[in-house]
């Protein structure tokens, strides 16, 4: 025995500091993984009353000629047309706040600040006496942002634009349900300020109980339950996710990655009478390449699992089930219809999906990094 | 001419960048703004849609907390939000504290032990990495009515304390440890225990904290595990707890935005007070996915 244990002593070690892992990933992933193929091939049901019966490919087969299934895949599909805007504004971000933007003097810095401080004061103390509170406290604001971004440079931009993703979760999802109520919404009350402005009173978007969306010209089929051309339901989601996604971790790694370009690239440009516009589009967008194919392949995954969390707080999946997406739909045909086989066949067809972006994915991501 | 030219345009333009990033950002934080003086509002007061409340109610957080009583209907509120954001916090570390835990070791065994067998296990866990969330959450929750855990912390910790994505991460950070440390340990004599806590743990601190934080924070805000999982009141997390509290708030929306407020501002200020480290590890995390 002791010799079976020299013998094996890296072994053991090994297993003991897998040991804590693997049991929970054997019982957490592995058979759950298992339990869940076997699953959707059965008519698996929360209810007592329905006894267990191995029905074959019936879910899948019920599934795909589910008109309901197709709606919500492409209510996906409509969410993840916000995806390239989010990346190319998280890359215009980061374009913007690469450099330090600091003054170089010290003492420099910190009289413009003073300046800045002193014309904010006097401006809003001024606006706010005179009757208006509400401008005088934007302005405040602009000037505060101004403030600290003399002081800190693009660090403070950096740290406001990364908030709203780093305080995403319900709490702000549900700010949001707020500031979308046609009523006495922040959306709304913009929205009527600035065409109020103009002497135009026209009527306002209803957003999370509209149907209305942006491809609501296109032709298609009545399935599709399209509320005509507006901004609706799904348009207030993607304005949301826009807000949460352009200045989080995609900015944070674009950042990253420009730093990254040689100095020299630029410089040749300049030299060639490139402007700032024709440097960023020539050298910047393909430097970033790999980046952007990162982060673009991390979000299309992300965003075929994603609006589960919309869905429940903003909408429950209306109106007219516009906003339910896949994840949404496993969730109520899981545990509200309790049909956990059909749910969780249709958990599978997600991974199909996901699993032939990621074999794309590896293919075309090769040949990337040969030109690397 | 030229040079001094050039330098003058090139000022303006930072100027314009100055002045684009300031409007820019301001304009992301308007609808905090707008939470932060609603939340102050009187009841009703809301539908002015006014930015500046007419009269202060700083007594509206004291009512979210539970800590003074509802003045119109002279009761407390059903929700216990500080009991929720404890409960949260509670669940997320010990997610935090045992998936650090076991992914470290694991990396360890992944990287710095050979071991029969070792390659194919780790493609096991690569594997799975690939599955969605999604398609575990059903059985998962089987496997916890089976075991009884359904509606208790212990159901709400237990599905997050060890993951494959953790492993893989920690184990790529090991790797670019250089392996002459562990020789230089094992000549003087220290064992697999003595070289991961005295000097792989040490190394890969930066990586642990990266995995700690996002660890932390996709607990806390995890929305369907909760739901799913908890029933009873005294063990709702803040997702659930604000969920439930948007039910019910009977048309009080100031009430419900103090109750946002009291659960962002202090997650701006954590931000705001820790950003270097935090931006820091996004790129490792970034750095390490790619």
């Amino acid at each position: 025995m002791t010799k079976w244990f020299r013998r094996h002593r890296e072994l053991a070690t090994a297993g003991v500091f897998l040991l804590p892992n693997f049991a929970g990933f054997l019982l957490l992933t592995a058979f759950p993984v298992g339990l869940s193929l076997y699953m959707s091939f059965t008519n698996w049901s929360l209810k007592k009353t329905v006894p267990l019966e191995f029905v074959g490919f019936d879910n899948y087969l019920s599934l795909l000629a589910d008109g309901k299934f197709w709606f919500y895949f492409y209510n996906t599909a409509y969410f993840m047309l916000g995806i390239p805007f989010a990346v190319f504004g998280s890359l215009v971000a980061a374009n913007l706040l690469v450099h330090d933007l600091l003054i170089k003097k010290v003492s420099r810095r910190l009289q413009t600040a003073f300046v800045l401080a002193l014309t904010g004061v006097i401006t809003c103390g001024w606006l706010f006496l005179a009757g208006s509170p509400d401008w005088a406290l934007l302005l405040a604001l602009l000037y505060l942002a101004a403030f600290f971004g003399v002081l800190f440079g693009s660090n403070t931009y950096r740290t406001m634009m990364y908030i709203p993703n780093f305080a995403s979760g319900v709490a702000t999802i549900i700010l949001w349900v707020q500031v979308f109520n046609p009523h006495y919404g922040l959306a709304n009350g913009i929205l009527d300020a600035l065409f109020g402005f103009f002497g135009l009173h026209p009527e306002l978007p209803t957003w999370l109980t509209s149907t209305r969306n942006l491809l609501g010209f296109l032709p298609l089929p009545n399935l599709f339950s399209n509320g005509g051309f507006g901004l609706g339901a799904r348009e207030a989601i993607m304005i949301m996710t826009f807000w949460m996604a352009i200045g989080g971790n995609n900015m944070i790694l674009y950042i990253a990655s420009i730093a990254n370009i040689p100095q020299s690239l630029y410089e040749a440009a300049e030299i060639d009478g490139a402007g700032a516009v024709a440097k960023f589009i020539h050298i910047t967008v393909p430097s970033v390449a790999a980046t952007t194919f990162f982060i673009s392949v991390m979000a299309v995954i992300g965003g075929i699992q994603g609006g589960f969390d919309t869905a429940r707080i903003m909408t429950l999946g209306g109106p007219a089930g516009t906003t339910t997406t896949l994840s949404y739909y496993i969730f109520t045909a899981g545990f509200e219809e309790l049909r956990l086989g059909y749910a969780s066949a249709v958990s599978w067809i997600m991974f199909v999906i996901i699993f032939i972006l990621t074999l794309l994915n590896w293919k075309y991501g090769n040949r990337q990094n040969e030109y690397q | 001419m030229n040079i001094r030219h050039s330098n003058w345009w090139r000022a303006v333009q930072l100027l314009l960048r100055f002045f684009i990033v300031t409007f820019i950002s301001a304009v992301m934080f308007v609808p905090f703004l707008w939470m932060l003086c609603s939340a102050f509002k009187g009841p009703g007061e809301i539908e002015g849609m006014s930015f500046w409340p007419e009269v202060f109610h700083p007594k509206n957080l004291l009512i979210v907390l539970r800590l003074c009583q509802d003045p119109f209907s002279e009761q407390y509120l059903q929700v216990q939000l500080l009991r929720y954001i404890l409960n949260s916090i509670f669940v997320a570390s010990w997610v935090t504290v045992l998936q650090v835990t076991t992914s470290s070791m694991a990396a360890y065994a992944f990287s710095r032990i050979v071991w029969p067998g070792r390659n194919q296990v780790f493609l096991l866990y690569l594997a799975t990495m690939m599955i969605p969330g999604l398609v575990l959450t059903i059985p998962v929750f089987q496997i916890m009515v089976s075991l009884n855990l359904v509606n208790s912390f212990t159901g709400l910790i237990l599905p997050g304390a060890c993951s494959a994505f953790g492993t893989f991460m920690l184990r790529q950070f090991m790797l670019g440890i250089p392996l002459s440390y562990d020789e230089a340990a094992r000549i003087d004599g220290a064992g697999h225990f003595q070289i991961f806590t005295e000097i792989i743990l040490p190394q890969a601190k930066p990586g642990i904290i990266t995995l700690a934080i996002f660890t932390f924070l996709s607990s806390y805000r995890n929305l369907m595990w909760p739901l799913i999982m908890v029933k009873s009141d005294c063990l709702r997390t803040v997702p659930i707890g604000l969920l439930s509290f948007m039910g019910d708030k009977g048309g009080r929306v100031e009430l419900l935005l103090a109750a946002t407020v009291i659960c962002i501002i202090p997650l701006i200020l954590i931000f705001v007070i820790c950003q270097k480290k935090l931006i820091s590890g996004i790129n490792l995390g970034g750095g390490v996915k790619g």
